[in-house]
């Protein structure tokens, strides 16, 4: 009897174990993690803002690149990563420097379209729009460094658009300024403003109209070569909306090293290796010297003597104006032709022995101005903006006052900016005014006018380690005029590089629209080929 | 005398002795006692007396008296016999005699009712009664009264040998009626059976364990009879493990197994294996199969491995037990056999039965394993040309560090050449780097276990400790497994099993590969005339690495062993209780307890002095993470069983039960940058802090069945089904049921005027389902993939930062993945037919299956551009082919009493085929090697992983087309050059044995797959591989875009570097063949330890393991190179250990009760 009652309890049990399932749908849901209700969209406008600047900075392409490409920099190292940017002759890795700014700006507006969803649904309509002015500024950044890339069908993959076409890029400047068009005026400081801002503004909703003007003005000035009437016609519109009006619009942030967020240009450069072999282009160094710009004194310093202490970043260097030399791009230290004692005018090395420091007396980035983990960076700045529409009024286009006025407000912002990045930069301002004063805009020439600017323009983003700006601004304006390096087995046959190849990993997970684009390209999927508004 | 004559008259019998008598009397003292009885009145066959110190007379007479046998004696011979002291009760005369001459030099002989007593003679004198021959006739069965044919009869101690007819039958003439037989057969075990002159015997033989005919353990625990199974299954016995161990128990199956592949990481002791069944089963699931230890699954998580940007292989679960403590491992391969299984069994099921102890058989065994692992240097470089760059040797100390791993100097003339030390060294080749660095890398394992067994039950009790040591100096395993296995009999109806297994690991220093960070294999590229000693120790004064090349990050190796940190540490328990209970003896139920719990503790850490670790204050070192990390699986059980006869001719077998399962999962790591205090390696000593944090849990719950009918041994039919609902999934798309159908019949009795002696058929039609991978944790779970989470990362300067899907908290690089609401589980169809055979009295056995095999549904984590906002996706579109044959041989061509030749053949043939990848048919990508410019990736209609590469570009005639500076132009896709499965693999194994001695070897191979090798992107890029000698004074070849010949003369250099950014120059091919095992033994038996009073038995074993590779295709790499064993990184290598050689000893002591 007993027997038999243990059956059954046993086949009972066996029915029941197998058969509940309702708590299934608590077990899996993820305790750590919030839902969409939960959640505050604002969390990922900081988010979107932080990926911007990794997209940007340090290893991820422009300080092995674009910082070289355009002659701020220069290493005379060879092997080395920064080949890609001196020498154009690839480093191992060249591939995923390549593909970095695509990965973060993509991740960085990924941020900003879910951010949108978000607080439409929440009726957050500043963070939204905000949001919008930080997905085309990542947008546009990834179009001018690779040309035609996915925009209309991009950001979309919750909704199963897998495989984005690649607009062309003219489709996707018209599209942007359009988009900037309708957005700002939408900005409304009496709706719920952004929190989480990690620039000044604080979600302050003035703040981010002029931010997103400037932004239209600097997409405006690209389409100058191939488009001037929309150029014109944005760049008005910009105007007209409300561009920065003085160094305090500036859009920038200071990193916080204590948790996890490094300026990735200083951080590259705590390799001592790389700190000691990175120095300011010639060009650089010969253009400020030439017009006395108090700039040298707080960008440039020769480190002290023997490769021991060069490498140590706790040693302020020598900052006297007349030992500042900038090196050629195109050297390396292996003894053969190329070898940096052999470059015209080479001042000699320092140390000796295990010490010697064959670029010793070339001038490098000034410690107390560069060298902290927080250093700030700038995503775009009154002086910029100021100098294009300098540009802009040479043109004579309507964006109010004379181009020289523009031309001495951006450089004056120009001089004060690098007390932004540190208090070792300040500049005094009977100085700055002395020497704004000193160099007024040359109009004897329109080309004369646009060389000085954009010269200026250069220098600036340059100097402010906006290497991408710097080198996009040379391949639009054609300033300065930059003699390329042809050092053996280079990629461009000898000449500056005006864009990046795709990422490889585009050409498995999207192939039928990478190659539609590459085929638009003339000679392929190469540095060597042109973004449309380079033409 | 005359008693030798007597003797020799003997067998003449009565007649003669009567003779004999006659010729006694002449001297005979005896007649004892009162007098000759020996004709009269009725005896007792049995003597009763009792008696202290009473002479042999005395006790002779009560003989005669009792018995009425008649003494014969010389009584000069026993007048100085010892007195005896003798107490019998109803013993028989021989009893009596034998005790009383016990001990004395006297002997008797009993010839019918006379005994005569004389002294001793020395053996070989004397000549032994000899009684008639006899002639037998004998049938030999088995357990089930089946004539066993073709069973070999032999006489211990002559040369007659026979074998049994169809009908088990023999006939042996003209032996010793007191002879010995020895009945053998293959699958029985040995009987040997006394005469005693029987001449007509029946001999029963018992299926012998680890045989073709033996039980096999299956789905759930459930043991089956080979023969009955109806599907293929391949056991490997745990003394195959055991002796030329591996330090992951799992690449001991490696060649021994038809249809299963076994490929270790070259990553040091304790590494993680590749297991892959019939194929790559599917591209979504890993590709392990599941583990089953005493009927419970256990966790078979690769914990960490390398991928292309570095990391270090930290083991998988497998890689946790002692091969000591394994019996037997029985190999699952189709899915009929592994169907009860259902959701874990589509890559099939290994399942581990450990040792345990038998009733009545006390048993303390100890074992030592020690063996040397020696690095191989399978490089092969160029060594004409040295150090430097674009021709020319380094003349500074810069031009020296730059060009350290740069071999494009001028042809090595031995001269003195600068260092990047400022010394100068012999510009000449320098060969032994490898064998320098690398030390020899001793294990040591001992293993005690005790084991008895009783009305009680049985238990056996091993503990074991293994400390292994890497080749890489600082780095090694240590490893104690306390192992508990036993069956407690409550009553005569309820019974349990118990089965515990603690398991202890700490792991020192687990070696980075592939990336140059903190690998300790960075010397391999080192210029051919550059000794790696220059570079030691790897630091200065202050403990700040010295940088040995161009990149500091490729940390100096000497300076990695010296002071970095990858320690792991594991303690595990899995234990299993399953009570039984008979509720007759056809019918019983079980539930089952089964848990498996690990945790893990790593300790990582980049240390003070790194070079690229500075930060500007001159602080350095990462604390990389001390991880604490928890996994479980707990699995309840309810089985009920049934065995029944239907009919007299039908059998049932009949399980159904229920499974209920629960995962979790729990992470917390923290870490840090900088050390404040140098050289102080705590969490808190770090400039900034970082945590993570992770955690899943999930559920399954099944119900399932299985009926296995058989009739009259001949026909067997199986059914099986399984209901599984998965908490990973939504809702309405839960629950999924597989089935499996599978018959066999026993052809035997068709074939009998064949050379076939057992022959069967099988054919197998069965389904299983596979779980959805993936996950926002990280953890490839499958938890949580329905919904997008939202998180919080570090916030910036107090400002807090949102991450989407993303537990690690941090907003960089770190895309969503796009969640998907409509999953299922995945299913895998497969159609077996097989069948098995012996032939030629079983000296021949073919076990031969073909199978196809196809997913539906698969669940793909799809890599997406990133311009879709998302890094990857699921989606439920793969599909997984594999066809292939499987074929296994035994052989036994030699069999004598002195000498056996065994032979073990297997070949398996597998066609892969990605059917279909995502939703839009995309190759999937899937790892790439370090140099980044190529990966593998499934490619729909092609085998996978395949490997795609860069070509070369070509002009409309074929010729390669080169740039302005004369260089060839790399082509602009990535375009497929191979697999990196092989298709066509096995092993050969050969044993012997000549009386004590054992010899053994074990080769195999393996074809048709591709490497794509990072060490020979590198020997080109570097110039130290052998095809780089050519145009060392210039290349011009090719032609420019406009079709004319190129007139451009490219540096050797520039020509090489380019040619190795043409990947197709790092795609080689895997084909190997390998002598994998040899084993050299001898065992010492109970006979020859007979004056050692404590053993009963030695075994001592010499072994070696991968010792030589027979063939290969791949210039400078062991072509199983590999720095990770997911199915992600399958046949990419660089930058990890050289593979090793191991030699040593294994002994066995097994101590007498």
């Amino acid at each position: 009897m007993n027997k038999k009652i243990l059956l059954y309890i046993s086949l009972a049990s066996l029915v029941v174990a197998g058969g509940c399932t309702k708590n299934f749908n608590a077990i899996n849901t993820d305790p750590t993690q919030a839902s969409a209700a939960q959640y505050n969209a604002n969390l990922l406008l900081s988010s979107q803002q932080i990926e911007y600047f990794n997209g940007t900075m340090g290893y991820s392409g422009a300080l092995l690149m674009q910082s070289m490409w355009v002659q701020v920099l220069a290493s005379a190292e060879f092997p080395s990563y920064y080949s890609n940017g001196d020498k154009y002759v690839a480093s191992g890795n060249l591939t995923t420097y390549d593909a970095s700014l695509w990965l973060h700006c993509y991740n960085s507006a990924s941020y900003a379209y879910e951010c949108q969803s978000l607080a439409k649904t929440a009726g957050l309509s500043n963070l939204s729009g905000v949001s919008m002015i930080m997905e085309l500024l990542d947008i546009m950044n990834v179009t001018d460094t690779y040309g035609d890339c996915p925009f209309s069908q991009a950001l979309q993959g919750k909704n199963s658009v897998n495989l984005p076409v690649y607009d062309s890029q003219q489709d996707i400047y018209t599209s942007m300024l359009s988009k900037l068009d309708s957005v700002l005026p939408t900005l409304d400081a009496s709706k719920p403003l952004p929190t989480n801002d990690i620039f000044p503004y604080k979600g302050s909703v003035t703040g981010w109209q002029k931010f997103g003007y400037s932004l239209m003005l600097r997409m405006a000035m690209r389409l100058t070569k191939v488009d001037p009437a929309t150029a014109q016609k944005y760049a008005e519109k910009a105007y007209a909306g409300g561009t920065f009006g003085s160094t305090a619009d500036d859009a920038w942030v200071t990193f916080d090293h204590n948790d996890g967020y490094n300026n990735n240009n200083t951080s590259a450069w705590q390799t001592a290796e790389d700190f000691s072999e990175v120095k300011w282009g010639q060009n650089v160094i010969a253009y400020l010297k030439a017009n006395n710009d108090p700039r040298l004194s707080v960008i440039a310093e020769v480190p002290k003597p023997g490769s021991d202490s060069a490498a140590m970043e706790n040693q302020m260097g020598d900052t006297v104006y007349s030992h500042q030399i900038g090196m050629p791009n195109g050297y390396d230290q292996n003894g053969g032709a190329t070898d940096i004692s052999k470059a015209p005018g080479y001042p000699g090395g320092t140390g000796s022995g295990k010490t010697a420091y064959p670029t010793g007396k070339y001038s490098r980035m000034a410690i107390g101005e560069y060298i902290n983990l927080n250093t700030p960076a700038f995503a775009i700045n009154y002086a910029e903006t100021e100098l294009l529409l300098a540009e802009a009024a040479v043109r004579g286009w309507n964006v109010g006052p004379s181009a020289s006025v523009h031309y001495a407000n951006g450089l004056t912002a120009a001089l004060q900016s690098y007390a932004t990045l540190s208090s070792y930069g300040t500049i005094p301002p009977a100085t700055i005014s002395a020497y704004v004063l000193a160099h007024p805009l040359d109009v004897s020439s329109t080309t004369n006018s646009l060389n000085q600017i954009n010269m200026q323009y250069w220098i600036t983003t340059g100097t402010l380690l906006d290497f991408n700006e710097a080198w996009t601004n040379w391949r639009r304006s054609g300033v300065p005029a930059l003699t390329p390096v042809n050092y053996a087995g280079n990629f461009t046959q000898g000449t500056i590089p005006r864009r990046q190849e795709y990422p490889t990993s585009e050409a498995s997970t999207n192939p039928a629209n990478y190659q539609a684009a590459v085929s638009k390209l003339s000679g392929g999927d190469q540095y060597t080929g042109r973004v449309w508004w380079d033409k | 005398m005359y008693l030798t004559a007597i003797r020799k008259l003997m067998p003449q019998r009565r007649r003669l002795l009567m003779a004999a008598m006659r010729v006694t009397k002449l001297i005979a003292i005896i007649v004892l006692g009162s007098g000759l009885q020996a004709s009269a009145g009725v005896y007792s066959q049995n003597i009763t007396f009792s008696g202290r110190d009473v002479s042999l007379e005395k006790v002779f007479s009560v003989i005669n008296k009792q018995s009425g046998y008649l003494v014969f004696c010389d009584y000069s011979i026993i007048k100085d016999a010892r007195k005896v002291s003798i107490h019998v009760k109803d013993a028989s005369v021989q009893d009596v005699l034998t005790e009383c001459l016990k001990d004395q030099s006297l002997e008797y002989e009993i010839v019918d009712k006379t005994i005569v007593i004389e002294r001793k003679k020395e053996t070989a004198e004397t000549a032994a009664p000899v009684p008639p021959p006899i002639d037998i006739k004998g049938r030999v069965t088995n357990e089930k009264g089946e004539a066993v044919p073709g069973a070999t009869v032999s006489v211990k101690g002559s040369s007659k040998v026979v074998a049994t007819n169809d009908n088990g039958e023999f006939e042996l003439h003209g032996v010793d009626q007191n002879a010995t037989l020895e009945i053998s057969s293959i699958g029985y075990e040995k009987q040997q059976v006394k005469l005693n002159g029987q001449t007509s015997l029946n001999v029963q033989l018992k299926v012998e364990a680890a045989s073709m005919g033996e039980l096999v353990v299956t789905a759930l625990g459930i043991t089956k009879e080979e023969r009955k199974l109806t599907y293929a299954v391949t056991t490997v016995g745990g003394d195959q493990l055991s002796k030329a161990r591996e330090s992951n128990v799992a690449l001991s199956l490696a060649g021994q197994v038809a249809g299963l592949t076994v490929h270790g990481a070259n990553g040091g002791p304790g590494s993680s294996a590749r297991i892959l069944l019939r194929g790559m089963p599917s591209m979504n699931s890993g590709g392990s199969p599941l583990f089953i230890i005493n009927g419970i699954p256990m966790d078979n998580t690769q914990r960490g491995a390398s991928g292309e940007w570095g990391g270090s292989d930290n083991g998988d679960g497998i890689s946790n037990i002692n091969p000591d403590d394994i019996e037997t491992m029985t190999v699952l391969k189709g899915q009929a056999a592994s169907a009860l299984y259902g959701t874990r069994a589509s890559n099939g099921v290994i399942i581990i039965t450990t040792k345990s102890a038998k009733k009545g058989q006390a048993q303390i065994e100890y074992n030592v394993n020690a063996l040397w692992d020696r690095a191989m240097n399978n490089t092969d470089f160029q060594y004409e040309y040295g150090q430097g760059l674009e021709g020319a040797k380094p003349v500074t100390t810069t031009g020296a560090q730059n060009s350290n791993r740069f071999a494009w100097g001028s042809k090595m003339d031995g001269s003195q050449t600068i260092q990047y030390n400022g010394q100068n060294y012999a510009y000449s080749p320098f060969k032994d780097n490898i064998k320098n660095f690398y030390r020899t890398g001793p294990s040591l394992t001992n293993t005690v276990s005790i084991g008895g067994g009783g009305d009680w039950g049985n238990m056996r009790l091993s503990a074991s400790s293994l400390d292994n040591s890497s080749i890489v100096r600082n780095s090694g395993i240590d490893r104690k497994n306390v192992d508990l296995n036993g069956t407690l009999k409550i009553t005569s109806r309820l019974s349990s099993t118990v089965f515990v297994d603690y398991i202890d690991e700490q792991d020192r220093n687990r070696p980075q590969l592939s990336d140059g960070p903190g690998d300790p294999n960075n010397f391999q590229f080192l210029a051919p005339n550059v000794d790696e000693r220059i570079f030691a120790p790897g630091q200065d004064a202050k403990g700040n690495e010295i940088v040995f090349s161009d990149d500091n990050y490729v940390t100096n190796p000497w300076f990695v062993v010296h002071n970095w940190i990858n320690s792991t540490g594991r303690s595990r328990l899995i234990t299993a209780v399953a009570p039984k209970f008979n509720f007759t003896d056809w019918l019983y139920v079980m539930a089952r307890v089964g848990y498996d719990r690990e945790a893990d503790r790593i300790f990582q850490v980049t240390p003070t002095g790194t070079n690229y670790s500075f930060n500007n204050a001159g602080q350095s070192g990462q604390f990389n993470g001390l991880t604490n990390q928890t996994t479980s699986e707990l699995n309840l059980d309810g089985i009920i069983g049934a065995s029944h006869n239907l009919t007299k001719d039908l059998h049932l077998d009949a399980t159904a039960g229920t499974n209920f399962r629960t995962n979790q999962y729990e992470y917390t790591q923290i870490n840090g940058s900088q050390f404040i205090i140098p050289f102080l390696y705590t969490p808190t000593n770090v400039l900034t802090f970082g945590r993570n944090y992770s955690y899943y849990k999930k559920q399954v719950h099944s119900a399932f069945y299985s009926m296995d009918f058989s009739w009259k041994d001949m026909l067997y039919l199986s059914t099986t089904g399984r209901y599984d609902a998965y908490s990973t999934l939504a809702a309405g798309n839960r629950g999924i049921f597989v089935p499996s159908v599978s018959g066999g019949f026993n052809f035997s009795r068709f074939v009998q005027s064949t050379p076939i002696n057992y022959g069967k058929l099988r054919a197998a039609f069965a389904q299983t389902s596979g779980e959805p991978t993936g996950g926002p944790n990280g953890t490839n779970s499958g938890a949580y993939t329905d919904a997008v989470y939202y998180g919080v990362g570090n916030a910036f300067n107090g400002t807090a930062v949102g991450t989407l899907n993303g537990a690690s908290g941090s907003v960089e690089n770190n895309m969503p993945v796009v969640p998907n609401l409509y999953l299922k589980p995945f299913t895998l169809t497969e159609v077996e037919v097989g069948a098995e055979l012996k032939l030629f009295n079983s000296r021949l056995g073919i076990d031969a299956d073909y199978f196809t095999r196809k997913t539906r549904h698969e669940i793909m984590s799809a890599t997406l551009s990133e311009a879709t906002g998302y890094n990857s996706t699921y989606v439920a579109t793969g599909s997984t082919q594999n066809q292939g044959v499987e074929v296994q041989l035994t052989g036994n061509p030699v069999k004598t009493r002195t000498f056996s030749w065994n032979v073990s053949f297997n070949f398996t043939h597998v066609a892969n085929k990605i059917l279909h990848t995502d939703n839009a048919n995309n190759n999937l990508t899937e790892g790439a090697y370090r140099p980044l410019n190529a990966n593998t990736a499934f490619i729909p209609g092609m085998s996978g992983p395949q490997i795609i590469a860069y070509d070369y570009t070509y002009d409309s005639k074929n010729n390669i087309v080169v740039d302005g500076s004369g260089l060839p132009i790399r082509g602009s896709k990535l375009v497929p050059f191979g697999g990196v499965l092989p298709t066509t693999y096995g092993g050969l194994r050969n044993d012997f044995t000549f009386g004590n001695v054992n010899f053994g070897f074990l080769i195999d191979y393996n074809y048709g797959n591709k490497i794509l090798s990072a060490t020979s992107y590198y020997t080109i890029y570097r110039g130290l591989n052998k095809m780089t000698l050519n145009g060392r004074d210039g290349i011009t070849t090719g032609v420019t875009a406009s079709g004319a010949a190129n007139t451009v003369t490219a540096t050797a250099q520039d020509y090489y570097q380019r040619i190795a950014s043409i990947s197709r120059n790092s795609v080689l091919s895997g084909d190997y063949i390998k002598l994998r095992q040899v084993t050299l033994g001898y065992n010492f038996t109970q006979k020859q330890l007979g004056n050692i009073p404590v053993f009963e038995s030695i075994n001592v074993s010499l072994v070696g393991r991968n010792l030589w590779i027979i063939s290969k295709k791949s210039p400078n790499i062991d072509p199983e190179s590999n720095f990770a064993t997911s199915v992600k990184y399958a046949g990419i290598e660089g930058t990890s250990l050289p593979s090793t050689r191991t030699y040593g000893i294994n002994a066995t002591f097994k101590f007498k009760k």
